[in-house]
């Protein structure tokens, strides 16, 4: 009972997608007003309820053709209201609504679309032959929505295929996950695959950019290397980062200060990251790095350490770990953080006032100006006026 | 920003109808672009295609600049009129990309010369949102909502307030119809308190996120958007209220917690992040805090702002302000919700800050000229650059320097820590006794730690919490022992009573690491200092404790253990080649700070 209760209250806070528990088919009676006319599976939504909602169901003009969600105690309904004027009808309009209901603390959003798809397929059976009207809604529309029901719940899509009359017609349901935006890629950011590239057929310019995504190269560099335009990378890769193949990470370089974050102690004390992170970084797959020697390198990234410094004390390659491959892992797990740069010139006449303001990372004004990191901090260590921030 | 909301909306029922009554914000002037729509020919035969091209438009979108548009009056009104099911409870409804959230509330009007006999009559305030606004945004204005309902209900029984207001704005209403509608809601403004609120409560929350009104001049209304409030100093970062519960690194409770739980349970779970280390840094300079307070009116909180300090830890700052420790936790939670105060370590000599990772520092930033204002002849930036590599208060001031300098320093970094420009760097031990790290954890903490999990064994240490205020007066004054463990004790009697003198050595040492596995028992004995029975007791005390898991920093340790810090350095030096050290933010107060 407890575990129920758990469950139950979980997902209001994560915002978790829940399954649909039921379809209703309800149409606007000429003489009965409102009414459920078809429900997969049957009496889940009871009258009473029905009536105190239909206002949100069967809305006023200025409503149609709305995805309209009402949040109630226990359920979520998530409609599509409908009209379609005809002098054949007895109000000369009839009007319909097809809803999904869902747990009340649900996410729905991933159903609009599906909802909309399904109301316009109707809409166009309806307006073929007399599908919803001609009075036999129930036992024409039962079959459907229980498929559709479960197609969903369990693959996620529902082909459905219809021989009522004659000729077939067809309609693909499926689910789309909404997904936050990711942010803006830029130039000087390296893109790593943390997931197979699924095998299907991808567009031009992914095709010739998936090949130069290898960990190493930056953004900049792809666009050089695989001859595609600069913003059109950029888009690409972002694309890859939605769909979660690819993440970011700070382009490596020896003269790097990474430092650890809180994130640490799940190394030492979970034996699944553990193993993930030694088969990474291990310069060799048959012999693999310790994980104290790994967790001594990481605990010693703060401020103020290079990767060069790191390297000479540690001395990597005769641990058996790949300091690259350590640096990645790393970043992409959360352990540790890139430590930036940032120069500010406090000279005010100073015409570089705009490109050291302090909201510009070293790393991106090098890639700007195709200058060698190097070269430039020997360049601004020697003017005074210049103050470096990490942070 | 998907936390203000669009628009505000109030609507009432009753015997006579349903109606909006007022809405804010409304358009001045109506904007006289003929509308799209064409009238439509109603001899034209609807085509299929038609019908069906319509999906491929975009469906429209009800969010313009941020305001509500494109629902009549009469649409809201009837779509917010609810019927009795739905009434005193939560309502939500999504249409398209806007989301309304509100608690209807029924009224009972008890007035004996009101004409409409039923008596009976809803409103309803109801919150325009954007759809992506999180569970937790709409789960605030649900909360606003209930308390405005509530207001006006007592409000309508005390003097009739609601139906008074309610026939004035529907006279103006009434007459609007005559003059032309577009002015009804302006003179509603001007005529009526209660739309007047909806305005003040409309422009709060656009802009600081902390309302405060008082409804018919008679009863205060306060209320936080903490998704908002927090949002100042973490630029993009929305804080949810879940975030300040979230953070249940370990329960730290003092003696009297048991009998507060439930009061707890039903706070803030950032009690649970706080210890009683911890010290409180007010955001606003006391004197501004004023006005807060006279809201608040516990004369408890009154109290504990007159001892407050940002060098006092929390334990201290209930001694002076003789409140319980308990009520001092509950009192920082509640001014860290409404954005008042954060929580920091207390600030002393040994203290690592670092530049944090989000601060807003570049030269156009406003804080810079905030920061000369309060310092003269110092620029922000060249003070904040000596915190780029992680600098301690220690090493920044020397010995020959004049204490005006020292205070100037302090002051400074409170101002940058107000300001969360910086993060505390502290030291966390992690033990790794064999190559392969601790792969016999299992049944290691298992085995030899009887209350295995960490927040049991913060527990029982804090339980000693009134103890260690006691020893630590004693340890201070230089005569420190470290307080053994009854059973260590007791081994350690037994060994002497029943074993020669030369077999001593080796077989205390067997005692105290007897529950280790053996692996690690022999990689600790090649450590010299295992011979030192001092070192080795306290070692595998600490170890004992679960200390050394990367959950408890070195500051941490010396207070729950009433440790010195040169104790404890002295022994992660001595074992180091089990323990390992790194340096991070504490999460519990980066929470407060920065995006982890």
């Amino acid at each position: 009972m407890d575990m129920n209760n758990f469950i139950k209250s979980r997902p209001e806070y994560s915002g978790k997608e829940g399954p649909i528990r039921c379809i209703f088919f309800c149409e606007f009676h000429p003489t009965a007003g409102p009414i459920i006319s078809c429900q997969v599976p049957e009496n889940y939504i009871s009258k009473e309820l029905f009536d105190s909602i239909s206002v949100y169901i069967i809305t006023k003009a200025e409503l149609q053709r709305s995805t309209i969600t009402v949040t109630l105690q226990d359920y979520k309904i998530l409609g599509f209201p409908i009209r379609i004027d005809d002098r054949k009808y007895a109000r000369n309009a009839y009007h319909f609504n097809l809803c999904f209901v869902c747990d009340s603390n649900a996410r729905t959003v991933q159903y609009e679309s599906v909802v909309v798809k399904l109301s316009d397929y109707l809409v166009a059976m309806e307006m073929e032959r007399n599908f919803l009207s001609e009075g036999k809604t129930s036992a024409n529309l039962q079959p459907i929505l229980t498929q559709v029901m479960n197609d969903l719940n369990t693959k996620g899509e529902c082909a459905l295929t219809s021989t009522l009359t004659e000729g077939t017609t067809a309609t693909h349901l499926k689910i789309c996950c909404i997904r936050l935006d990711p942010s803006p890629v830029m130039d000087y950011q390296v893109p790593i695959f943390v997931k197979e590239l699924p095998e299907q057929q991808w567009d031009l310019t992914t095709q010739q950019v998936t090949p130069y995504i290898d960990g190493f190269n930056h953004v900049a560099r792809i666009a050089a290397l695989s001859d595609v335009e600069n913003n059109l990378v950029k888009a690409c890769v972002q694309n890859l980062v939605y769909y979660g193949v690819v993440a970011m990470v700070p382009l490596f370089q020896y003269g790097n200060v990474y430092c650890t974050t809180p994130k640490l102690k799940d190394l030492a004390q979970d034996p699944d990251l553990q193993s993930r992170c030694l088969t990474y970084v291990g310069k060799s797959k048959i012999q693999l790095p310790c994980i104290r020697d790994v967790f001594r390198m990481y605990a010693a990234m703060t401020r103020g350490t290079t990767v060069r410094d790191l390297c000479m004390r540690f001395n990597p390659p005769n641990l058996r770990i790949n300091e690259r491959k350590l640096v990645q892992f790393g970043v992409l797990e959360g352990i540790i953080r890139r430590v930036n740069k940032y120069p500010v010139i406090l000279n005010e006449q100073s015409d570089l006032q705009k490109v050291f303001s302090g909201s510009c990372s070293l790393d991106e004004i090098c890639c700007s100006m195709g200058a060698s990191s190097q070269q430039l901090e020997d360049q601004l260590e020697r003017d005074h006026s210049v103050v470096m921030l990490w942070k | 920003m998907e936390v203000s909301p669009l628009s505000i909306i109030l609507v009432k029922s009753d015997s006579k109808g349903d109606r909006l009554l007022f809405r804010y914000p409304f358009q001045t002037q109506k904007n006289n672009e003929p509308s799209s729509k064409s009238r439509k020919n109603p001899y034209t035969l609807p085509l299929v295609e038609d019908t069906l091209l319509q999906s491929t438009v975009p469906t429209n979108t009800a969010i313009n600049k941020e305001t509500l548009m494109g629902y009549t009056d009469e649409v809201l009104s009837s779509l917010f009129a609810v019927k009795m099911e739905l009434c005193n409870r939560k309502f939500e409804l999504k249409v398209n990309d806007v989301r309304f959230v509100s608690h209807p509330t029924l009224l009972y009007g008890n007035q004996k010369d009101d004409e409409d006999g039923s008596g009976i009559m809803l409103v309803n305030m109801v919150f325009a949102l954007h759809a992506l606004a999180s569970h937790s945004v709409v789960k605030c204005y649900h909360d606003l909502s209930k308390r405005m309902g509530i207001v006006l209900r007592y409000e309508e029984r005390r003097c009739g307030y609601v139906s008074e207001q309610t026939k004035l704005m529907t006279s103006v209403h009434d007459d609007g119809y005559t003059n032309g509608p577009s002015s009804v809601f302006q003179i509603i403004l001007e005529k009526c308190s209660v739309a007047n609120d909806i305005k003040k409560m409309y422009d709060d929350l656009c802009t600081t996120g902390l309302v405060n009104l008082r409804i018919n001049k008679w009863i205060p209304l306060s209320f936080c958007l903490p998704q908002k409030v927090h949002q100042w100093h973490m630029r993009g970062r929305i804080v949810e209220p879940e975030d300040i519960d979230r953070t249940s690194l370990c329960v730290t409770t003092s003696k009297t917690s048991s009998s507060s739980k439930s009061v707890r349970n039903s706070l803030f779970r950032c009690l649970k992040a706080l210890r009683p280390y911890h010290s409180l840094l007010l955001l606003y300079p006391l004197s501004q805090m004023n006005d807060f307070m006279s809201l608040d009116g516990s004369p408890s909180l009154l109290r504990m702002l007159m001892q407050y300090s940002p060098l006092k830890n929390l334990q201290t700052l209930a001694a002076d302000a003789d409140l319980t420790l308990s009520h001092v936790f509950e009192l920082t939670a509640h001014l860290v919700y409404w954005a008042k105060a954060t929580v920091i370590f207390p600030i002393c000599s040994t203290n690592k800050y670092v530049i944090s990772p989000n601060a807003p520092i570049h030269l156009n930033s406003p804080l810079i000229e905030k920061f000369s204002e309060s310092f003269p002849g110092l620029h922000l930036i060249r003070v904040i650059s000596e915190f780029s590599l992680p600098t301690s208060l220690g090493q920044k001031c020397n010995p020959l320097c004049h204490p005006s300098q020292q205070s100037q320093l302090i002051k400074t970094i409170i101002w940058m820590l107000q300001h969360h420009l910086l993060v505390q760097l502290h030291t966390y031990i992690q033990y790794m006794p064999t190559e392969n790290g601790l792969n016999s954890k299992l049944d290691f903490s298992k085995k030899h730690v009887t209350s295995s999990s960490p927040i049991s064994t913060v527990l029982s240490s804090s339980y000693q919490l009134t103890n260690a205020e006691h020893s630590r007066a004693e340890s201070e004054s230089g005569a420190s022992t470290v307080s053994e463990t009854p059973e260590l004790i007791n081994a350690r009697s037994i060994n002497i009573s029943f074993t020669s003198t030369e077999n001593d050595k080796q077989d205390y040492q067997e005692e105290l690491l007897l529950d280790f596995p053996d692996e690690e028992r022999s990689s600790i004995f090649k450590i010299p200092a295992t011979n030192t029975p001092e070192d080795l007791k306290l070692f595998a005390r600490l170890c004992r404790k679960d200390y050394f898991q990367g959950n408890h920093h070195i500051e941490e340790i010396m207070y729950l253990e009433n440790l010195r810090r040169s104790q404890l350095m002295q022994l992660l030096d001595k074992f180091r080649d089990v323990l390992i050290t790194y340096e991070t933010e504490d999460p519990a107060i980066a929470m407060f700070s920065c995006s982890s």
